[in-house]
């Protein structure tokens, strides 16, 4: 039995633009958070995504249905994120003013149901901690991590993902959670 | 067991692959060091906060028209004729075909490479050529058969075999004999099966 994804490639190969579109509401949000969480830029990250789709598109022909169509979808946007990342100036750091931050994107003006405005603070102060700190990892880490915490994907998914051995995944997962834990750490005391 | 290794294992716990005995292990640790326990509580605060922070809650969300945007952009899709699929589909009939094609293209090059008059056959003594012209002439009888290619043929006499004229006319006197058969290729078709039919028998008889 194919899986939906399977059948909607066989359509969209056959020509059927409907089934593309499909494909396109399936994934767009999902790689759109990835590119998003990697580049901190709202715009770059939109343009990560029409091209991810460009290129499903283009290389549908060559999917093959034996591998999870998400993996390859998340490779080729994962790619195409970390292209954009070493394109930056060298001097983007940790210290670098980080243009698109959630507040700026209205985030912080969204109260959450039930939640009172403390806890909403805290929520988003923890969340900006986690977010900055996972921004100013290099690109291993942060793939890794956004891969891992963001997508929720296993540890052998992204191993599949990045084509790397689950040894070195695991590693950099360990590096960039023992990373956190000192970044909230600090923001703790 | 010392402090950093137990830090390994708390990670591999976190990640849900530390086996049972490691467990046993780590837990007996965790009991007797109270830094490898706050540092383990903090470790799993951070794990989940890792996931907490990053759940859909969050607000930016991609443009409600990027579907529609991705739709326009994409190029058109590729389409292919129903011939090319049907070749794609039956390959060996596909061979097949172009192979007959290439045949008939080259007997075609030939027949249409050959300008000049030919006549064949095994008794030519007897018979006159007068420019494009072959003549039988009355009284005289030619044996076995004979063959013009792209002239006329005007048999008077007698002719003890098959007729042949290919791409030319053949004209028979009243006085005209023919003890075998009288054929008229005009076409290219049946100038190829003329052809094949001639490799055929010299093979045949080598």
């Amino acid at each position: 039995m194919d899986n939906l994804e399977t059948r909607l490639v066989k359509l969209a190969l056959k020509g059927d633009q409907r089934a593309f579109a499909e494909i396109v509401d399936l994934y767009k949000d999902r790689i759109f958070h990835l590119a998003y969480r990697m580049l901190s830029n709202r715009h770059e990250a939109e343009d990560v995504v029409q091209e991810t789709f460009l290129r499903v598109y283009r290389n549908l022909d060559r999917y093959d249905p034996g591998q999870k169509f998400s993996t390859w979808i998340y490779r080729i946007g994962t790619n195409l994120s970390i292209d954009r990342l070493r394109k930056r100036k060298p001097t983007y750091s940790l210290d670098a003013e980080i243009g698109d931050q959630d507040g700026a994107d209205g985030y912080a003006l969204i109260p959450g149901d039930n939640r009172t405005p403390e806890t909403e603070y805290m929520i988003s102060e923890t969340r900006t901690t986690i977010h900055e700190a996972i921004d100013g990892l290099p690109p291993k880490y942060k793939t890794v991590m956004i891969l891992r915490y963001l997508q929720e994907l296993s540890l052998q998914e992204i191993s599949d993902v990045l084509d790397m051995p689950v040894t070195t995944i695991k590693t950099r997962v360990h590096r960039g959670r023992e990373f956190l834990r000192k970044k909230l750490e600090s923001q703790q005391h | 067991m010392e402090c950093k290794q137990a830090v390994s294992l708390m990670h591999d716990y976190l990640d849900g692959d530390l086996l049972s005995e490691q467990a046993n292990e780590l837990k007996s640790h965790l009991e007797a060091c109270p830094d490898c326990r706050a540092a383990f509580r903090r470790l799993e605060e951070t794990e989940m906060m890792l996931f907490a922070a990053n759940r859909k809650s969050e607000s930016v969300a991609v443009s409600e028209d990027m579907t529609d945007r991705i739709m326009s952009f994409l190029p058109q899709p590729k389409k292919h004729s129903p011939a090319w699929s049907w070749v794609r589909r039956h390959p060996a009939l596909t061979a097949a075909a172009a192979f007959i094609l290439i045949m008939l293209g080259t007997s075609i090059g030939f027949w249409n490479a050959d300008t000049q008059l030919v006549v064949r056959g095994s008794d030519l003594n007897r018979v006159q050529v007068e420019g494009n012209t072959v003549i039988v002439p009355e009284g005289t009888i030619v044996s076995g058969d004979l063959t013009v290619e792209r002239g006329e043929l005007k048999i008077y006499g007698d002719v003890e075999g098959n007729v042949t004229v290919i791409d030319g006319s053949a004209y028979q006197a009243s006085t005209a004999h023919v003890a075998g058969q009288v054929k008229d290729i005009n076409q290219a078709f049946d100038w190829v099966w003329y052809k094949l039919s001639n490799i055929v028998s010299e093979v045949a008889y080598r």
